[in-house]
């Protein structure tokens, strides 16, 4: 599913501090609601069922994931003076997942940082060393929001924040990376519930700074490549099968970002979408390629933007 | 003393003796005199050769050589001995009176009364006893002079006034002035503190090659007993708005070893700076560095000043004006970076806020794809890395980060260095794995522009070696401007032990002869000493290797408060210093910036076209504004001594700011313009350095013929110019038979004999 993104804020980095923040003009993905009323019933019962096991279950799991060395390829040496290690050596990148606590219980909930990882972070890699002149670390990097080290790595990459509960030692961590510098690129979370739930969350980060329509004629989209419309990357089950793009009740894909006072791009969110899933399954036949370039050309957009700006 | 002496014994002062020949001039025959002292001789060795009583034959002896002595002072006498000598005819010469009428001549130093007080003494009436005595002789033709010399028809009109002293454009006036008259000399009465930029020699050779002596006579103490002056502040003549900057301060004293004061630094009233100052030692002069910032756009007078201290003989010189001119303008720097790198993103971030820095980003994401960041128009830079030196020159610094030398055709590498070369431009070079050896500049025009040594690239397995280096200031870098991260000098160097380690692919350990190193980084364990920043002045420009890749771990290493500003503060001020004093096509200035009104000031302009080649055929013109708002063009010509170079002269008649802009045209075509400024006010320059200058108003006396004189010796002027020779004279024979030496010798003689016969018992 892809549309063509209307602008609806003039959203210039300059000029973000003046906009409404995103909760004033949250009406428009109620739409669908309306047309599907049986996927606004539907939704309600996911949503009540989601809602009963975190209350019945639900606890938050706070991470404690020890990431092996990455046996990359030498020079590389790594450095225990933090929580984790971190590869330290000649390169200029390193694409970098961020490590977060979540709600839910078991795997599949307390590991939803480590959606896609490492083969979609592998495959990315693999595509940035090919296309671009970036001298990029060729193993995977995870690092916890409260691990110091995390300022070593100015962009960091974090998806499945639906489900994301930090601690207050997280939520400290990602507000010094932020104000230094860092910037963060959110991925792969669907639906009013999920977008409440990260909005809740990056609200305890930057209380102050308003979450913003990216339009499509921002710098950003066109960084490296050309990008005219923003698409709705699927998951690889609906991409594979020929379904549906959408998840849940998330119809349209949404660019979003905030910015701090000087106007620079602290937090980009791609909502409603999967670039990691494109990333992931590229180089399955039956992935759309449409899919697949555009998710690794804003990949790559993102980077260079996040380098520069 | 001694002269007084000379004279009471020898009837003349030593000056006479030096002047004259000495002759006998006895009307009678020589023969016949040496005939009577010998006759004499005889009967005196005769008589006491018959006389011999109780004498032995040294007693005779004694006695005969006495006698004979005496005789031969008689003869000496008899002979007529005279020097001979020129000595002027009175009121048939002209003398030159040049009378000091600066400020300096105010200054209260001997005996609680100004210099100015002997002036008035010795001629402020023409009954004044050195007056009188030189009308007497001369015909008095004074002038009084300061940065120019007039003549005076009434020593009234003295106002010691002036701004400035200037010796040899006083000696050079009254020479021309008294051309073709018969001229004795010309007394100079100053206290010889000459602060003008005229060089002596050339006056002194004139004078001495006409014969004209100068005669000297110096005022005032040659040291002050208590003194504080502050004697050198060095700024540069223009900056940018908001730049942080750091002058040295030299302040002079003499009795105030060990005292505290504190030197403050004002911009037009408003105190920006002050900074405490113990003194050293008697006679030793302090430095201080102080910083201050030029926020104020345009000319500022920043004034410098140390409260005066009780008993200070001159406090004038406790001040100095200094001119600077504020830039407020966006210098233009092209940052090509050949990969991305979170070099640009964090750069970019640190100068984001400085209107007057513009980085103008060219980054090669892929091959022949660029990303161009803050470029003026939307074609600059379309086609990658600039190819013409027009394009290139537009920038006024250049950054070149990780890419390699292949990436660059030899015209541009040599284009390169011809921005720094030619077009006087700073260059920096950042460390990372297509940069320095690494990325093949070894033996390009660029290895020959950078201030370190390239050895052949260090590879391990085809890559760089990858070395993390703690960072620390040299002593050159600690009092650099450009490295201060803090507040003061102390706290800047701790800032730098405390900065997190950054990390290098470029092992440069070895900087060229003339170039400065300002940071270091060491590895693990204090091994690896490597060079981190370097500079040095190439041709017209500068030029900067910093070979470390990620100095935005000063930013985001978790050791630094995200709200730090070290590593802005580093980059903004590194920038600015990259672009500074960076020429454009048009560069105007003064020969000096503060003059006195109706001095005459040069207005100097270099004119290069698009390529920075040297234009010859320009039409320059200045609009000066005066302070009233008054409007004067002046028209520049090309000097034909160097090549692009304009002069034009402006004689600021109003006091206050003179604005001056100045605009070259060719074939029709603005080719630039730039503005200078001049500062038309009574200065207190006449109040430094000021003490007495023995040895300059010596020299010139010495290498004319003259003489050099203080007020105690001054009252034998008249007559040592009398007899100097020069002028038209007459020959004159002093006569010196009658000089009490002699008769105090022949009575010394005689009585000698009769004082050893008496005690010998002999008479």
């Amino acid at each position: 599913m892809a549309r063509s993104t209307g602008i609806r804020h003039r959203n210039a980095p300059g000029d973000c501090g003046t906009l409404p923040p995103y909760a004033s003009s949250w009406s428009l993905p109620l739409r669908p609601f309306i047309r599907h009323r049986v996927a606004l019933a539907v939704g309600i019962v996911v949503a009540g069922l989601w809602l009963g096991e975190a209350l019945l279950h639900g606890q938050r799991v706070d991470v404690d994931v020890r990431i092996a060395p990455p046996a990359g390829a030498q020079p590389v040496r790594t450095r225990a003076d933090a929580t984790l290690e971190y590869p330290v050596g000649p390169w200029e990148f390193y694409f970098t997942r961020a490590i977060y606590s979540g709600y839910g219980r078991g795997r599949r909930w307390g590991s939803r940082w480590a959606t896609d990882y490492p083969k979609a972070d592998l495959q990315f890699i693999s595509i940035l060393q090919r296309v671009t002149r970036l001298g990029v670390y060729d193993r995977e990097n995870a690092i916890r929001l409260d691990d110091p080290n995390l300022r070593r790595f100015p962009f960091l990459y974090a998806l499945e924040v639906g489900s994301m509960a930090m601690t207050e030692e997280e939520v400290a961590g990602l507000r010094a990376y932020l104000d230094a510098g860092g910037f963060l690129l959110v991925d792969d979370f669907w639906g009013t519930w999920e977008w409440q739930n990260f909005e809740m969350e990056i609200r305890r980060v930057l209380p102050e700074y308003p979450i913003v329509d990216v339009p499509v004629d921002h710098p950003v989209f066109s960084t490296v490549y050309e990008i005219n419309e923003v698409l709705q990357v699927p998951a690889v089950n609906n991409a594979v099968y020929g379904g549906r793009t959408w998840e849940q009740d998330g119809y349209v894909p949404e660019t979003r970002a905030i910015f701090d006072d000087d106007g620079r791009m602290m937090v980009m969110i791609n909502w409603n979408t999967d670039l990691g899933d494109a990333w992931e399954w590229a180089d399955n036949p039956y992935y759309p390629l449409k899919f697949s370039t555009y998710a690794f050309q804003m990949g790559v957009n993102y980077i260079v933007y996040a380098m520069t700006h | 003393m001694f002269d007084a002496l000379f004279e009471l014994l020898f009837k003349y002062r030593p000056l006479v003796f030096d002047q004259g020949d000495f002759v006998f001039a006895s009307p009678w025959s020589y023969l016949l005199l040496v005939a009577v002292l010998g006759a004499g001789a005889a009967v005196t060795l005769a008589t006491y050769a018959q006389a011999r009583g109780k004498s032995t034959p040294l007693d005779r002896g004694v006695l005969s050589a006495l006698r004979v002595a005496a005789l031969t002072v008689v003869v000496f006498c008899l002979f007529r001995p005279v020097l001979v000598l020129s000595s002027i005819v009175p009121q048939q010469n002209f003398l030159g009176v040049l009378i000091d009428d600066s400020r300096s001549m105010e200054i209260a130093d001997r005996d609680d009364e100004p210099r100015r007080a002997f002036v008035d003494a010795s001629f402020g009436t023409e009954e004044s006893a050195l007056r009188a005595a030189l009308a007497d002789r001369f015909a008095l033709r004074f002038f009084r002079f300061s940065s120019a010399t007039e003549r005076l028809t009434d020593l009234g009109e003295l106002g010691y006034a002036g701004l400035r002293t200037d010796l040899g454009q006083a000696l050079d006036r009254a020479r021309d002035e008294l051309t073709g008259v018969p001229l004795s000399g010309l007394v100079v009465i100053s206290d010889g503190a000459d602060n003008s930029e005229s060089v002596l020699t050339e006056s002194l050779r004139g004078l001495g090659a006409d014969g004209v002596p100068v005669y000297t006579v110096g005022l005032g103490r040659e040291a002050f007993d208590r003194d504080i002056q502050l004697s050198r502040v060095e700024t540069p003549p223009s900056v940018l708005q908001g730049t942080s900057m750091v002058v040295d301060v030299v302040i002079g004293q003499v009795g105030y070893a060990g005292d505290a004061i504190t030197l403050q630094i004002e911009d037009e009233g408003r105190i920006v700076s002050t900074e405490a100052v113990t003194l050293p030692a008697n006679g030793e002069a302090a430095t201080a560095r102080v910083r201050f910032t030029a926020t104020e756009p345009g000319p500022r007078i920043f004034r410098f000043s140390v409260p005066p201290k009780v008993g200070e003989m001159v406090t004038q010189n406790n001040v100095r004006d200094v001119l600077v001119v504020v830039e407020d303008r966006r210098e233009k720097i092209l940052y090509f970076e050949g990969e991305p790198r979170f070099e640009v993103k964090f750069i970019r971030r640190a100068v984001a806020d400085d209107e007057n820095l513009q980085v103008v980003v060219l980054q090669r994401t892929a091959d022949n794809k660029y990303l161009r960041l803050d470029v003026d128009d939307a074609d600059d830079l379309l086609g990658g890395f600039p190819k013409t030196r027009e394009e290139l020159f537009q920038y006024r610094g250049l950054i070149l980060g990780s890419v390699e030398a292949n990436y660059f055709t030899p015209d541009q590498l040599r284009m390169i260095a011809d921005f720094v070369n030619q077009r006087g431009g700073g260059f920096l070079m950042l460390g990372g794995r297509s940069a320095f050896a690494e990325g093949g500049y070894a033996g390009t025009p660029i290895a020959d522009i950078l201030p370190v040594v390239m050895d052949e690239p260090t590879l391990v397995d085809g890559e760089p070696v990858f070395i993390e280096l703690m960072v620390s200031p040299t002593r050159a870098g600690e009092t650099h401007a450009a490295m201060q991260v803090a507040d003061t000098e102390e706290e800047s160097g701790e800032r730098w032990k405390n900065l997190p380690a950054v990390s290098s692919l470029n092992p440069i350990s070895e900087i060229k002869p003339g170039a400065t190193t300002l940071l270091t980084g060491t590895g693990a364990g204090g091994s690896d000493e490597r060079i981190v920043l370097a500079f040095q002045r190439y041709g017209a420009g500068k030029t900067l290797a910093m070979p470390i890749q990620d100095s935005w771990m000063w930013q985001m290493h978790a050791d630094i408060e995200p709200d730090d500003l070290t590593h802005e503060l580093f980059w903004r001020r590194l920038l600015r210093w990259l672009v500074d004093g960076v020429p454009d096509q048009v560069v105007a200035s003064v020969r000096r910036d503060r003059v006195e009104p109706d001095e005459p000031v040069e207005l100097l302009t270099e004119v290069v076209d698009g390529a920075y080649l040297e234009m010859n055929n320009s039409r320059v013109n200045a609009e000066v504004t005066s302070p009233s708002g008054g409007f004067v063009e002046v028209e520049l010509d090309w000097t034909t001594e160097r090549d692009g170079e304009y002069e034009g002269l402006l004689t600021p008649s109003e006091e206050g700011l003179y604005e001056i802009r100045v605009e070259a045209t060719s074939d029709d075509e603005l080719v630039g313009s730039d503005m200078a400024y001049v500062f038309a006010a009574a200065s207190d320059d006449e109040f430094f350095d000021s003490a007495m200058r023995a040895p300059l108003l010596r020299r010139i006396a010495d290498e004319t013929g003259g003489q050099f004189y203080t007020v105690d010796t001054v009252a034998s002027l008249p007559e040592d110019i009398a007899y100097a020779g020069a002028g038209v004279t007459v020959v004159e024979e002093l006569e010196l038979w009658d000089m009490p030496a002699l008769l105090f010798l022949l009575l010394a003689l005689v009585g000698g004999e009769w004082g050893y016969r008496r005690l010998r018992g002999l008479a």
